[in-house]
């Protein structure tokens, strides 16, 4: 990346740096998570931001350290992501908008669930809620798009889609994807070194439960 | 040895330091939506300036400590009393077993906090205490305090006694108005040109949702172009977004980590605990400045506040 040079912009405390490609944003979080110069450094889609404290350093310095490590980040020759695998129950009672997503996608509703593990997906980023994951399909597919009323509450562990897009919701809350399927794993725990079960850059593919397993799926969350 | 809820008021809650360091797996950063404030009511009992606190908003609240303790609070309540009668803000004050604490409502403001010689029991999580509510972590079992609750407090016996009094000139003015200096966020020049001007020629109202999440901005709408949703990137307490809707929505302490609405501004870190200080019904007024200005502004105030406060540090 010794040739990159980076379009950012610089608010007082923290900088958004425009990003090529998913290949880049992972080099670049590699290369800032290993000094500390950084309060946060946060991955977005097509970008990545790190906050700094302003006592420590003035906006122009952030900017040549930021210029510096862009410089001798090494991107990964072969990308070799640690796959997870997810189990996710189909049932129509956990998943709501199970038809109208297979609508959308022109298939049947029995079809949408073998559709949705034929193919490995990456995690994007994470966001909206600790723990919540951004995936991203590399199989081109049509578009299906957010509810036209959000739910006050999807439940935690839903899996929403709304095109090549998906979403993993990690708590009960607020949300507007189309709901195909809900997974007994705990996406956040914070009493785990590594409190969030997803990361950027993740491959995860899906495996169909049964409701009795997803019933029954031991939960270290509950005594 | 406890705090006892009395009368929880609107929406009273545990809160310190903010989380840091964790953005990137989405925890945002919750915590005191005032750190200054927090800072100098800590420093009347004795503690360090990200010390938990009790938070409360725009209500009134009542507690009761079962143990003798030294108390401060610094905030916007229209009063503090002690068994019914009138206590200063800014100062050291101690209370007597059983003795009753009302905090009065937020006239004007939005916010106080009640800072307490013994150490406030919180559930701890990545490194932090504070409570960051919508997903129900942190604090007192992650939520709002409610009527009657009781919170731990730890022996206060080793903790040495001070007596303080904020010095006038770093209290600060409780107002419904307010001047926030802003820097061009990441799209300012996206939707167009001049946006920040725009934005920076009138005051706004804040609406009626306002809380720790963010508050939008009611006024003139902005201009936005069609394209006005963009990939999903990082955002932070004090960012502006500009929605479909022209109006601007300003975040907050619990703001969440990425948003998909062009961040046209950001209210830069010395003027950022005042949005701590935003009610519904406030005004706000945005001026421009640079990057540079805004460090060095952020570095005059550390350097004002720390003669009295020792270690600070602003979120």
């Amino acid at each position: 990346m010794a040739d990159y040079d980076p379009e950012m912009h610089i608010c007082d405390d923290w900088i958004s740096i425009t990003m090529p490609d998913r290949e880049t944003i992972l080099a670049a979080q590699v290369a800032f998570t290993a000094c500390n110069h950084w309060t946060e450094i946060v991955p977005g889609l097509n970008s990545i931001a790190v906050q700094f404290d302003p006592v420590e350093m003035s906006p122009d310095e952030a900017a040549t350290i930021v210029r510096d490590q862009l410089g001798g980040a090494a991107l990964a020759s072969e990308p070799s992501p640690i796959m997870t695998t997810i189990p996710v129950c189909y049932d129509k009672e956990l998943a709501p908008d199970l038809d109208y997503a297979a609508s959308k996608l022109g298939i049947k509703a029995d079809a949408l669930p073998s559709w949705h593990q034929s193919h490995t997906q990456t995690v994007a980023m994470l966001g909206f809620m600790p723990g919540f994951a951004y995936l991203e399909s590399p199989e081109p597919c049509p578009t299906i798009g957010r509810l036209a009323k959000p739910r006050q509450l999807v439940k935690a562990g839903s899996i929403g889609i709304i095109g090549q897009q998906s979403c993993v919701y990690s708590f009960d809350s607020p949300g507007g994807w189309p709901i195909i399927g809900r997974t007994p794993l705990r996406l956040f725990d914070p009493e785990k070194a590594e409190p969030a079960l997803l990361s950027a850059g993740q491959a995860v593919r899906f495996e169909s439960i049964s409701r009795e397993e997803f019933e029954s799926w031991p939960r270290a969350d509950e005594e | 040895m406890s705090i006892r809820v009395l009368k929880a008021g609107l929406q009273t809650t545990l809160q310190g330091a903010p989380f840091s360091g964790h953005r990137h797996i989405g925890m945002p950063a919750a915590g005191a939506a005032d750190s200054l404030s927090l800072a100098l009511a800590n420093y009347l009992v004795g503690k360090p300036c990200g010390e938990i606190a009790i938070e409360i908003t725009l209500a009134e609240a009542i507690f009761e400590i079962d143990q003798p303790s030294s108390i401060a609070v610094v905030g916007a309540a229209l009063y503090v009393r002690i068994n019914g009668e009138d206590q200063p803000h800014h100062q050291t004050l101690h209370l007597k077993a059983g003795d009753k604490l009302h905090i009065g409502p937020s006239r004007p403001g939005c916010r106080t906090y009640l800072a307490i010689s013994g150490e406030i029991h919180a559930d701890r999580l990545l490194g932090g205490r504070s409570t960051y509510l919508a997903a129900g972590l942190g604090g007192f079992h992650g939520r709002a305090l409610k009527d009657q609750d009781v919170i731990a407090l730890s022996d206060i016996s080793s903790t040495k006694k001070v007596e303080r009094t904020t010095p006038p000139t770093l209290r600060l003015r409780y107002s419904d108005d307010h001047v926030l200096r802003v820097t061009a966020g990441p799209e300012t020049d996206e939707p167009h040109n001049g946006i920040l001007a725009d934005m920076c020629l009138r005051p706004y109202a804040i609406g009626a949702r306002a809380n720790r999440m963010g508050m939008a901005l009611e006024g003139v709408p902005l201009h936005t172009s069609e394209a006005s949703n963009m990939p999903s990137a990082a955002v932070f307490p004090g960012t502006i977004q500009l929605p479909p809707s022209g109006e601007p929505y300003l975040l907050g302490a619990d703001a969440q980590t990425t948003g998909g609405y062009p961040r046209i501004a950001q209210v830069i870190r010395a003027d950022r605990h005042l949005i701590g200080q935003l009610g519904s019904g406030s005004r706000v007024q945005f001026v421009h400045t640079t990057a540079e200005r805004a460090t060095e502004i952020y570095r005059e105030k550390i350097s004002l506040l720390s003669p009295w406060l020792g270690q600070i540090n602003l979120w």
